[in-house]
């Protein structure tokens, strides 16, 4: 009994919202993981599918830190995020005090929010998907809505460079007609080894709303990764928000209690 | 003497002269009656709509309208409050914060706006307190008591002294959390604000969002929408000297000034219709009385009246009956409009789909002196103008000839 409070208490400092944010950031920006020269024909769903799987694997668990930079202020979050497949991600933040212990949870297209002092667990409404997620310039559609980008779009490659050795290719996704989707069209540079160089998000009327770019490419848990990623508003000059990944496992084992709303409320480990 | 002989003319044919006057007076009736209708509904339409929440006009940080962030923010609001209910025409001015968030009860929850409110002066404000059917409203001295509107409290199945759970996002950047008490369920009728608005108290909402001592907005409220639109140049002013703006009525209800304005454009084309017609009508009568009388007129250039003088005195015949017809019009439209205006004019069969504009069942012209002489002006110019036309034929006129006619 005291140990399982201690550990409660442990853990729900833990939760962050935050976390959740930089993982579908990460993941929509399709980090890359070290298979090199994975032969990509110029297919770009493939080379989208090749991305995603390279940013996530079949599993991961990786520890981030979140700045979210406004002109006038400065934050620093630090979150543990985890997840399994396309479809489940678990997001706790840790640092600092005030933040600690808020989580996110998503399983497919639904959203959970844990908030340490309510002691209570919140079910995100649709209407509120498009807000912030902990006041970052990342929305809660970044992280339940990520994969979307494979799966309700239609993908085409429209230009081909090289740089630093790679050849990186411009994928412009389109929504599929009738797709429930938030953005009108992104365009993804994606490396030949499947790493995410640069997204833009365009709004309904085809301007670009916002920008993520990879800052850092370095190898983390065994590939190469994308570890510094920022997004930056189109409209709001001086605002970003970047997700600097600072460790990272792959392709682990991951019990199934992980992802659910039980241990979002009362972590286990 | 031109006068006399005009006036005098008039009344040698009664009949199409008392015709000619009926069908001015009646144009004229419609315009100012329709005119008082439209714009005392308009009046109404906005004043009910602006008065169940926004306020007649609102103090805002630049951009707000635009895109509502609690960020940004107004400071010392409560100083900025008694300074804008000094100037003339404000009576009430109430600090509100604001922000999207999400509330929830067990598995149960909805996106709403939080509105942080100060109940003594939101009371001069809005009348939204009036509109609380359960419960109560906030009190001054409430620290976790929330109201909803009766959408919300339904979709979100809570009663009365139920707990609802609060989350969005501090200015600092943190989480906000609450949970909160709910006090009062309030129905104004309007489905955006029953479905979506809640109010808590804005100390405990300052709290909350970590924002200190400041507010977002500050609600201003007067004796009538006009007076305090008289005021905006002086709100203004004040704004200014804190880096900050006023939005009108029109910015707070934008959709209501679009359907106002599409409204207003519609009926003017029947009111243009309208005194066309009745020119028309006017002028048609004159140049066939121009015709009969060819005879008087030969006669008057015989004995050496100028053709120009005859034009002046048919002019002045032609504005005389415009002026009559109008002045009879004038105080018919009117005795409506103010009999109207007292007693309302019942729309209950529509009455779901006016409220949605806030507006009651029953509906008050009301006589302005715009609505009384616009119609009526116009009416009186275009026929002064066309009776213009006449001239030229009475020029053309040969005295023996004319004389000849039968």
């Amino acid at each position: 009994m005291t140990d399982n409070a201690t550990a409660n208490q442990a853990h729900s400092r833990r939760i962050d919202l935050r976390l959740l944010a930089v993982l579908a950031a990460l993941c929509l920006i399709g980090v890359a993981i070290g298979t090199p020269d994975v032969a990509v024909a110029a297919d770009a769903t493939a080379l989208l599918r090749v991305a995603f799987d390279n940013w996530r694997a079949k599993s991961s668990e990786t520890t981030l830190t979140m700045t979210i930079h406004r002109p006038s202020w400065e934050r620093h979050l630090t979150m543990t995020a985890w997840t399994h497949g396309d479809n489940e991600a678990l997001v706790r933040f840790t640092a600092p005090a005030k933040d600690a212990g808020n989580a996110t949870l998503k399983l497919r297209n639904q959203t959970w929010i844990y908030n340490p002092k309510l002691n209570q667990v919140v079910k995100l409404p649709a209407s509120m998907l498009a807000q912030s997620w902990m006041g970052s310039d990342f929305s809660y559609n970044d992280l339940s809505k990520a994969e979307d980008v494979l799966t309700e779009y239609t993908h085409k490659i429209i230009d081909t460079a090289t740089s630093g050795g790679h050849t990186v290719y411009t994928i412009e996704a389109i929504p599929k007609p009738g797709a429930p989707v938030v953005w009108g069209k992104q365009e993804a540079k994606v490396r030949d080894d499947g790493i995410f160089v640069e997204e833009i998000f365009f709004d309904q009327d085809m301007k670009p709303v916002r920008k993520m770019t990879t800052d850092k490419i370095a190898p983390l848990g065994g590939r190469a990764y994308p570890v510094v990623l920022t997004m930056r508003p189109t409209n709001k000059p001086g605002q970003w928000t970047r997700i600097n990944t600072t460790s990272g496992k792959f392709n682990i084992a991951l019990p199934a209690y992980i992802f659910t709303q039980s241990n979002l409320q009362n972590p286990r480990d | 003497m031109l006068f006399a002989t005009a006036w005098r003319n008039l009344w040698r044919q009664p009949t199409r002269t008392g015709l000619s006057l009926l069908s001015m007076a009646f144009a004229a009736a419609l315009l100012v009656f329709m005119l008082s209708f439209q714009l005392g509904v308009y009046d109404t339409m906005k004043a009910n709509a602006l008065r169940i929440f926004d306020g007649f006009a609102q103090i805002q940080p630049p951009g707000y309208a635009d895109d509502p962030d609690v960020r940004k923010t107004i400071a010392a609001p409560d100083q900025l409050a008694s300074r804008a209910t000094e100037i003339a025409g404000v009576t009430a001015a109430a600090p509100r914060a604001t922000s999207y968030v999400i509330l929830a009860n067990g598995e149960l929850s909805y996106g709403a706006a939080i509105e942080g409110v100060e109940p003594d002066q939101e009371r001069h404000v809005s009348t939204l307190a009036a509109t609380v059917h359960q419960g109560r409203y906030l009190r001054q001295d409430d620290a976790d008591a929330i109201v909803l509107g009766d959408a919300l409290a339904r979709n979100l199945k809570v009663s009365l002294g139920d707990n609802v759970t609060l989350l969005g996002s501090a200015i600092d950047g943190t989480i906000a959390a609450d949970s909160l008490k709910l006090v009062g369920i309030f129905h104004t009728g309007i489905n955006q604000l029953d479905r979506q608005i809640a109010e808590m108290p804005l100390g405990r909402f300052r709290q909350t969002f970590a924002m200190g001592d400041k507010a977002n907005v500050i609600a201003l409220a007067g004796p009538t929408l006009a007076a305090v639109n008289a005021a905006l140049p002086a709100l203004a002013s004040l704004a200014r000297t804190k880096g900050l703006t006023v939005e009108d009525w029109g910015v707070l209800q934008p959709a209501l000034k679009q359907a106002i304005t599409l409204d207003f454009s519609t009926s003017m084309l029947w009111y243009v219709s309208l005194v066309v017609v009745v020119v028309f009508i006017i002028l048609n009568t004159l140049l066939m009385s121009v015709l009969e009388r060819t005879r008087e007129f030969g006669m008057l250039l015989a004995i050496g009246m100028r053709s120009g003088l005859i034009g002046r005195m048919l002019w002045i015949e032609l504005v005389l009956l415009a002026v009559i017809g109008n002045a009879i019009g004038i105080a018919i439209g009117a005795a409506f409009a103010l009999w109207f205006g007292q007693y309302g004019i019942a729309f209950g069969a529509i009455e779901g789909l006016m409220a949605q504009w806030g507006l009651p069942g029953r509906l008050y012209p009301t006589l302005s002196l715009t609505s009384a002489l616009a119609g009526p002006v116009v009416i009186v110019l275009s026929v002064a103008f066309a009776g213009l036309i006449p001239f030229r034929r009475i020029r053309r006129l040969e005295p023996v000839v004319a004389m000849g006619v039968a």
